[in-house]
């Protein structure tokens, strides 16, 4: 959990190979079989070129990372806001789910952390944008 | 989760605004869980250990929140099947309450909005809220997407 946090400060960031296997795996989770993403040889004849991964596994990904910062305060009290996917991730991408703060407000009994949020792509490229806000309490800061 | 090819597609035409969907019903098993955290690789010990819960308000392991982008997906598609070339566009999220392994979570779809946009684009906004069976508000999802046809 995020411990002494201000405006500027990096979040820890989580890595994540992507690979068929487990955009499968979530297909089977969601029951989302789209042939985009589990249908190589349908895919490689889309404007796509090849599978993609499911949006919402992305956003799986942010839950992850947020919950790491902010534990039971992101479970009760989280918002993820204005998550926007900006372009696909594919087999074969190594990501990286990281952010920093924004901005820290004094909530009643606990700190209100405001953060931007982002995926990228080993290149650097930025898949995901968004933003989000955790609580943490106040005797922990 | 059975394969979902034999629905009919949902089009943007069978989706005016105020347009609702039977409500999902959603349990949340230990195995859902545990499958969630073997695909995303999230193994948080609020999922599972019994001591790392009890240090909190939360008293006892809770659900990933993360579970919250596979209902809400499913709220509106339970009957339906996406057709392909849709996008989704932006989604925001608000968990008001943990979800408890056990728990069955009631999952209900709205569309908001539906238009099209200046370059005749098919915008659908979904407002999703999902209720514990104590009907205590679980979250509530927002949803912006083009619709492919």
């Amino acid at each position: 959990m995020l411990k002494s946090v201000k405006a500027g400060d990096p979040l820890s960031s989580i890595e994540k190979q992507i690979d068929q296997d487990m955009i499968m795996r979530w297909a089977k989770l969601s029951g989302d079989f789209n042939r985009l993403h589990v249908d190589p040889e349908y895919a490689r004849q889309t404007s796509f070129k090849g599978t993609i991964a499911h949006g919402p596994m992305s956003l799986a990904f942010l839950n992850e990372l947020m919950m790491q910062c902010f534990e039971a305060g992101w479970a009760v009290g989280g918002k993820l806001l204005d998550v926007r996917f900006v372009a696909p991730i594919r087999p074969g991408d190594r990501i990286r789910i990281g952010g920093k703060i924004k901005e820290v407000q004094k909530k009643e009994e606990k700190y209100s952390v405001e953060c931007d949020l982002s995926i990228e792509k080993q290149n650097g490229e930025k898949v995901v944008m968004g933003r989000a806000i955790g609580l943490l309490p106040g005797e922990e800061k | 989760m059975d394969k979902i090819y034999d629905k009919p597609e949902l089009i943007f035409a069978d989706l005016p605004v105020g347009k609702t969907f039977r409500p999902l019903d959603y349990p949340v098993s230990e195995e859902l869980v545990q499958q969630f955290m073997e695909t995303v690789g999230d193994r948080h010990p609020l999922y599972w250990d019994e001591g790392s819960a009890q240090r909190t308000h939360l008293r006892s392991p809770i659900a990933p929140p993360g579970l919250a982008a596979i209902y809400a997906r499913l709220s509106y598609l339970q009957d339906h099947t996406m057709p392909s070339g849709g996008v989704l566009a932006k989604q925001e999220f608000d968990f008001h309450k943990a979800v408890y392994i056990g728990d069955t979570l009631k999952v209900k779809a709205k569309v908001m909005e539906s238009y099209l946009d200046e370059k005749g684009r098919k915008r659908v906004t979904f407002l999703i809220e999902a209720e514990n069976q104590k009907s205590q508000p679980i979250s509530t999802v927002r949803l912006y997407a083009i619709w492919p046809k």
